[in-house]
């Protein structure tokens, strides 16, 4: 793989540490990190909760519970969270600190030996992504409500901080976060993608140190609290960045890399192997995002009624046609496609499973890049919001920061089907680019590769230009 | 308990509990304190003014807080004490103030076309 680089440029193997300046390692074992951020944004999320109740309840823009969830959060997310550093929120999100301080007895200082809590093991059979995906998609069955019914997303954030604590009382360390919470999925997908990574540095230091403090902890810090094992994992997917494993290994032998986007896509290994699970991850985000398109920034105002249940027969409808969608027709359209790969390639060993999951990977890129083309179609258009409900956050007609009365202003948005095209094309070329190499994994050799490579390849061109029409037609 | 486990406890319960007492707190002042109704301004079609009935004592200074939680203006006016928003713009809110001088019913309403149902957006005043 060392010969190995994207679009001819970039070396996959390419790393650059973070981590070798001073400053950036003693943050990462400082205890302050990410105790920090977390208060700060438990902060945050207490004032959202509290708009949620007295901050109105019709005006979805003028409400922070809503424009702070679902404007800012969201946008900041997609953009720039985990493109760019993976699943930096969970490192911050203030959900889990009540059933870790339950756990643990302490918020800064490290509680040595068994952790409080019934402490069992979460079902081996439930430990993936499944359970993840059915969340998040009946999550969305409400999202009609949650972007203009503050007490919506009051009920959301409620029940998820309720779940996560009482999870953190009868299963061992983050469960809720690694099987539970409806956001961490897609965080863990497109972390794959991300430009930054936490690895080992050196695995001579791994192989030799025993006992593995990264896993069980020592005074220093906990063992994995995502349940990993940070001296030889190689995927973004369940990592929290909490940072435990820098402060608990005596080497300084973990590293924050930045890297070439997407090189965990290639990864599949025995310990982390490509699943159906993430397959079906990427089929739901990208099939989430072609009905949010629709409903919430598309001309038919038929489905934007149906999504916020004017009548509860278009809201049923809304919600059957959701589900077989994300679950059945595009996974059908997906396996259709990987047929033909089969066929295409002429290779009769290569399992049809491992096609079909293998080059779902290829729909990350692109699921991301449409994400962000919608989220720019949010955040374009209504970020002006955010500027008032900083100034008045319970509409008791405050003007904190003399914003107050700032008028809506729409940013760009005569750009916005550029932006969003060329974003989408970006993301585009880098499934593409995976997707080959993908091919080259599946099949045992180059021209089967590139035969095989041809539907999947035909299957992103229709999708990118079904995107392109919906943003730019 | 360490130093900086105070600390960070103390931080645990500024972000929630004091958070949380604070803003109730003031809310609580606000609604007893410093009006004498709080009202809200929405479409009918998404639940007209709320109360669309208020109570106000004879002879006492009225001071009505008018929160448009809308998406669309809202206009507010009550003819009978010449008093008038002409526009309050969606999430903003506005105060209005005067003196229920003479007892009876009076109506208020909205003054901005807001909605297909604008000419039902009414609510009455008691003086009594």
């Amino acid at each position: 793989m060392s010969e190995d680089k994207l679009f001819g440029l970039i070396d996959l193997n390419f790393r650059f540490e973070l981590t070798k300046f001073k400053l950036v390692r003693a943050l990462c074992k400082s205890r302050w990190l990410p105790l920090l951020l977390i208060l700060f944004n438990l902060f945050i999320f207490v004032i959202i909760l509290l708009a949620g109740l007295f901050g109105g309840y019709s005006a979805g823009n003028y409400n922070f519970g809503i424009m702070m969830v679902w404007i800012l959060w969201w946008v900041l997310l997609i953009l720039m969270l985990v493109p760019g550093f993976a699943r930096m929120w969970c490192l911050m999100c203030p959900f889990p600190i009540f059933s870790d301080w339950a756990q643990r007895g302490k918020l800064f200082e490290v509680r040595q030996g068994k952790l409080g809590g019934l402490n069992l093991k979460w079902p081996k059979r439930l430990s993936s992504m499944w359970v993840l995906n059915l969340a998040f998609l009946a999550t969305t069955f409400f999202s009609g409500f949650f972007t203009v019914r503050p007490f919506a997303t009051f009920i959301l954030l409620g029940i998820i901080i309720l779940v996560a604590f009482l999870t953190g009382l009868v299963f061992q360390k983050r469960t809720f976060c690694l099987y539970l919470c409806p956001v961490s999925g897609f965080q863990g997908l497109y972390s794959q993608f991300a430009t930054a990574e936490v690895r080992r540095k050196d695995p001579e230091i791994c192989k030799k140190h025993t006992p593995k403090t990264c896993f069980v902890g020592n005074e220093k810090g906990y063992g994995c609290p995502w349940l990993r094992t940070p001296f030889d994992f190689a995927k973004n997917t369940y990592c929290g960045l909490c940072l435990e494993c820098f402060k608990t290994c005596p080497h300084d032998n973990m590293a924050l890399n930045l890297r070439p986007p997407g090189v965990d896509l290639l990864v599949d290994t025995k310990r982390e192997p490509r699943g159906l699970d993430e397959a079906y991850k990427a089929f739901i985000m990208l099939g989430i995002a072609i009905v949010f398109y629709l409903a919430f920034q598309g001309p038919w105002g038929v489905i934007k009624d149906m999504v916020r249940a004017t009548t509860l027969e278009g809201y049923l409808g809304y919600i059957t046609f959701h589900t077989v969608f994300n679950l059945l027709i595009i996974p059908g359209i997906f396996f259709l496609f990987a047929y033909l790969s089969k066929l295409f390639s002429g290779n009769k060993e290569v399992p049809l499973k491992k096609i079909f999951t293998n080059f779902s990977y290829t729909l990350v890129p692109l699921g991301l890049g449409v994400w962000i083309g919608f989220s720019l179609g949010i955040i374009l258009p209504n970020g002006s919001y955010l500027l008032h409900i900083l100034s008045d956050p319970f509409a008791w007609g405050w003007n904190l920061f003399g914003t107050a009365h700032f008028p809506w202003t729409p940013v760009l948005t005569h750009l916005l089907g550029y932006l969003q095209g060329a974003t989408l094309i970006v993301f585009y070329l880098f499934s593409i680019a995976y997707g080959f190499r993908s091919s080259r994994q599946t099949y045992p050799d180059l021209p089967q590769a590139r035969r095989g490579w041809i539907p999947m390849l035909g299957l992103l061109t229709l999708i990118t230009t079904a995107f392109l029409w919906l943003f730019m037609g | 308990m360490s130093r900086k486990e105070i600390i960070a406890v103390i931080l645990f319960i500024l972000a929630t509990v004091i958070t949380i007492a604070g803003v109730v707190g003031v809310e609580a002042y606000r609604r007893r304190e410093l009006y004498t109704v709080e009202l809200t301004a929405r479409a009918p079609e998404h639940g007209n003014w709320y109360p669309q009935e208020i109570t106000v004592p004879l002879g006492e200074e009225v001071r009505i807080l008018i929160r448009n939680i809308d998406t669309v203006s809202h206009g507010f006016a009550l003819p009978d004490f010449e008093v008038a928003v002409p526009e309050i713009k969606a999430g903003q809110v506005a105060v209005v103030q005067f003196v229920a001088n003479k007892s009876g019913t009076f109506p208020f309403l909205c003054t901005v076309w807001c909605a297909g149902r604008h000419m039902e957006m009414r609510g009455e005043l008691i003086v009594e």
